[in-house]
């Protein structure tokens, strides 16, 4: 299927009409400073002030997962993704969406942020020193407590990753404003969890603890239910990890990229 | 054997279609079997007098049959916010985006269904593919379409009786809501706003799809209210229609709300209070004059249409009986006017906001300076999508006390420069919403005279779905996590919870066959009917 879709791309792109200009080649220098404003209002709570990554994936790289060309760019924002937390962004006119597009282009045309350490020791640094396979899992090893950090390189930036190891609490990432790996304490006649939030609603919470086990409670049926915003179940490094380290690991999650 | 249950069950329901006079739909209270009108009687209480699920035994409520809604073709079409209405043992519900259907409401068995072939690119700029239900009046079915049709079916077989072109949605028309019935004519309003449209009322010929008035919720220049307006913005001033409106018999007079003044959030650009956006309208539904007006937020710059049910009722009020409407507004204010002047009798706060310090003695917000979107973001309470929404309150006349489903959130608003296109996006602006872990939702109870919350039941997001409260003492809801609940009224204390599978985005609604009650909301597709046997 895959290769399908490949073979159809080619041939459209060597069809005449494939060979005209992408409308973003027509936009001006004040076009794209139009779209630079109409990303901060509808795209940069998710993706981030400089398009770097945060809630959303970091569209500050040469090629973006669900872009093949500037059309296909243009449609994911009419459209959205399904299945993604990427929505439809119905509110732009046609003129508008090209002018975003074209600013999420130029971010693809910054240079690539320079790595502040060696990859290969950050890796045996996450390895031994921090302890981190405890917790996530890289293609295929590890435990997966926290978030998987596989191709983590595409979605986070330098900045991102470093404040992730330093003050965890604050660099969680979220789904649709929800923290996805918000702390609860909970305690019932019989029990005491403390663990990750899976999912919640107006009656019930599911939990993971850190042995992995999936706990579901009815919430009338709790003692005490805490959330507990400022924090997270991951170590801060920035004690534990000399500056050197730390600079490695960052390196070292920001080499961690998908193939394309 | 055989035999005798067939001669059985027609005795029960001798009839295959419904048949609803205007009589009918005048006295739909006391038919309280049946669900006749979208807010189930043209006082929009949206409450049920059925009495046999309780706060006793709501416990043991199960689903009796569940419906799954046809999946539709039209790409973003699968929200479901219909309220089915049940008259003569048959329910007529609406499926996204405009298919009418009609189930045996003992079993959930289709009898019919009805598809409009709406374009794939048909416009609804600023709303999802919804509809929210159909009208019923003698033997026919009426329903608005997202492509902006007025169309009369058979209500004993769904084929088409009249249909007829309200409006054109390749400018951004479309039709979202249940019409109303009154008398002889089809009430109905537009959306639109989001593109710029200038919005109406419309009273159709219930026999013949003629129009027989219009009433534009924007004056042209030199109609009363124009002054409200400068240059050539009222062309474009939006002020939609979308919500179903109620009806007073007795002082004939039909309620209306309108939406917000376009473009949303860039006021510079239409000076004035811009009326009679974010207004409620007060019209004889014989001709469609205006008999008055009160306008909940002039010159809205936060997109708080106040397309929200208008509640009929009579009480007394400072030792003087009233006949009132009252009415929780989106921009976080519970509003009671007189319904035969428009006075403004009472309002306060019901829900978190930052833009105004209160009511003045006329009722007009005080607005607090700086609160209107800026180039670079301004958080203010409520969110756009409001501190409630179209979802519907309930109230529960014997108790006298307003249930109101409240959105707990907040937004950065932005304005941004804004030039009108037609059939594009007119909105000058945007917002980020506080969403998830910063925001919440929560149904209340407050006292109707005085506004005041007696208790409130917490919700994990802030909800789509309306309420409906019950003579059995109950409140029942909704949430976007798929909760269908029923709380005590008297205390907010949450007596029975099912999941359903789906976000819940209706409002509740009651009825009973064969002398059993139904509860009935959906969930994500799905239809349930619940009942105690």
């Amino acid at each position: 299927m895959k290769n399908g879709r490949l073979v159809a791309l080619v041939l459209i792109l060597s069809s005449p009409a494939a060979m005209a200009q992408s409308p973003l080649d027509l936009l001006t220098a004040g076009d794209l400073a139009d779209g630079e404003r109409l990303f901060r209002i509808h795209c940069a709570r998710c993706h981030g002030i400089d398009g770097a990554g945060g809630e959303g994936s970091n569209l500050a790289r040469p090629a973006l997962q669900y872009v093949n060309d500037d059309e296909q760019l243009i449609a994911i924002i009419d459209d959205g993704i399904p299945g993604t937390g990427m929505p439809a962004i119905w509110s732009l006119d046609d003129t508008q969406t090209t002018r975003v597009a074209g600013y999420v282009r130029t971010l693809g045309r910054l240079e690539a942020e320079e790595m502040p350490g060696d990859p290969g020791r950050g890796r045996r640094v996450y390895q031994d020193i921090g302890g981190c396979p405890a917790c996530h899992i890289i293609a295929g090893h590890g435990i997966g407590i926290g978030p998987e950090l596989t191709t983590v390189g595409d979605q986070r930036g330098l900045d991102y990753l470093r404040s992730s190891l330093v003050a965890p609490a604050e660099a969680q990432s979220q789904t649709a404003g929800y923290k996805d790996y918000l702390t609860v304490r909970v305690r019932t006649l019989e029990d005491r969890v403390e663990g990750l939030r899976i999912n919640e609603d107006a009656f019930s919470i599911q939990v993971r603890d850190v042995a992995g086990s999936v706990h579901s409670f009815r919430k009338d049926d709790l003692i005490e239910f805490e959330k507990v915003f400022a924090h997270s179940l991951m170590p801060e490094y920035g004690a534990s990890l000399s500056g050197q380290d730390l600079d490695d690991v960052v390196s070292y999650l920001m080499s961690l990229r998908s193939e394309r | 054997m055989k035999k005798t249950i067939m001669v059985a069950a027609l005795l029960v329901s001798p009839a295959v279609h419904a048949e609803v006079s205007f009589e009918r739909l005048v006295n739909a209270a006391d038919d309280k079997e049946s669900w006749l009108t979208y807010s189930g009687t043209y006082r929009s209480e949206r409450y049920s007098p059925l009495v046999e699920i309780n706060t006793e035994n709501v416990v043991d409520l199960k689903v009796i049959w569940a419906y799954q809604m046809q999946p539709s073709t039209h790409t973003g079409a699968g929200l479901v916010e219909t309220t089915p209405l049940v008259a003569d043992g048959v329910m007529y519900l609406t499926e996204p985006p405009s298919t009418v259907t009609a189930l045996d409401a003992r079993t959930g068995k289709r009898l019919w269904s009805w598809t409009p072939d709406i374009d794939e690119d048909v416009k609804n700029i600023g709303f999802p593919k919804v509809n929210r239900g159909v009208a019923l009046l003698n033997d026919a079915v009426y329903v608005a379409t997202l492509d902006a049709h007025l169309v009369s079916l058979d209500a004993a077989t769904g084929a088409v009786r009249w249909d007829v072109a309200v409006a054109d949605n390749d400018i951004g028309f479309a039709l979202t809501l249940a019409p109303l019935a009154i008398e002889n004519r089809i009430i109905i309003g537009v959306s639109g706003a989001e593109a710029g449209v200038r919005g109406f009322v419309d009273a159709y010929d219930s026999a013949t799809g003629e129009l027989d008035w219009r009433f534009y919720t924007i004056p042209a220049p030199g109609d009363p209210g124009s002054e409200t307006w400068q240059g050539d913005a009222w062309q474009t001033g939006g002020g939609s229609t979308w919500l179903t409106g109620s009806y007073d018999p007795d002082l004939d007079l039909l309620y209306w709300t309108v939406g917000n003044p376009a473009p949303d959030w860039n006021g510079d650009v239409r000076p004035g209070d811009n009326l009679y956006s974010c207004s409620i309208i007060a019209l004889d539904p014989n001709t469609g004059e205006l008999e008055w007006h009160f306008q909940y937020t002039p010159h809205d710059t936060h997109d708080w249409d106040a397309n929200q049910i208008p509640v009929l009722l009579d009480a007394e009020f400072n030792d003087e009986d009233r006949k009132i409407v009252a009415l929780a507004n989106r921009n976080a204010f519970f509003y009671l006017l007189d319904r035969e002047t428009g006075e403004f009798l009472h309002g306060n706060e019901y829900s978190k906001q930052t833009w105004a310090s209160g009511l003045d003695e006329a009722g007009r917000p005080i607005v607090i300076p700086g609160t209107d979107p800026t180039y670079d973001g301004n958080l203010v309470w409520p969110s756009l999508q409001g501190a409630t929404n179209w979802f519907s309150p309930s109230y529960n006349p014997e108790t006298e006390q307003f249930f109101v489903a409240t959105r707990l959130m907040g937004s950065v608003y932005y304005k941004a420069d804004v030039e009108y296109e037609e059939g594009e996006p007119f909105l000058g602006g945007g917002e980020q919403a506080l969403s998830g872990d910063d925001a919440a939702g929560a149904i209340r109870a407050l006292d109707v005279l005085t506004g005041k919350q007696q208790w409130e039941f917490m919700l994990h997001s802030p909800p789509w779905a309306g309420v409906m409260a019950t003579a059995g003492g109950l409140v029942f809801g909704g949430s976007n996590e798929g909760n269908m609940f029923a709380l005590d009224a008297a205390t907010g204390e949450a007596l029975w919870d099912f999941q359903s599978g789906g976000a819940v985005r209706t409002n509740p609604m009651s009825f009973a066959v064969d002398g059993k009650q139904r509860v009935v909301s959906t969930g994500g597709g799905t239809l349930y009917v619940f009942g105690l046997e």
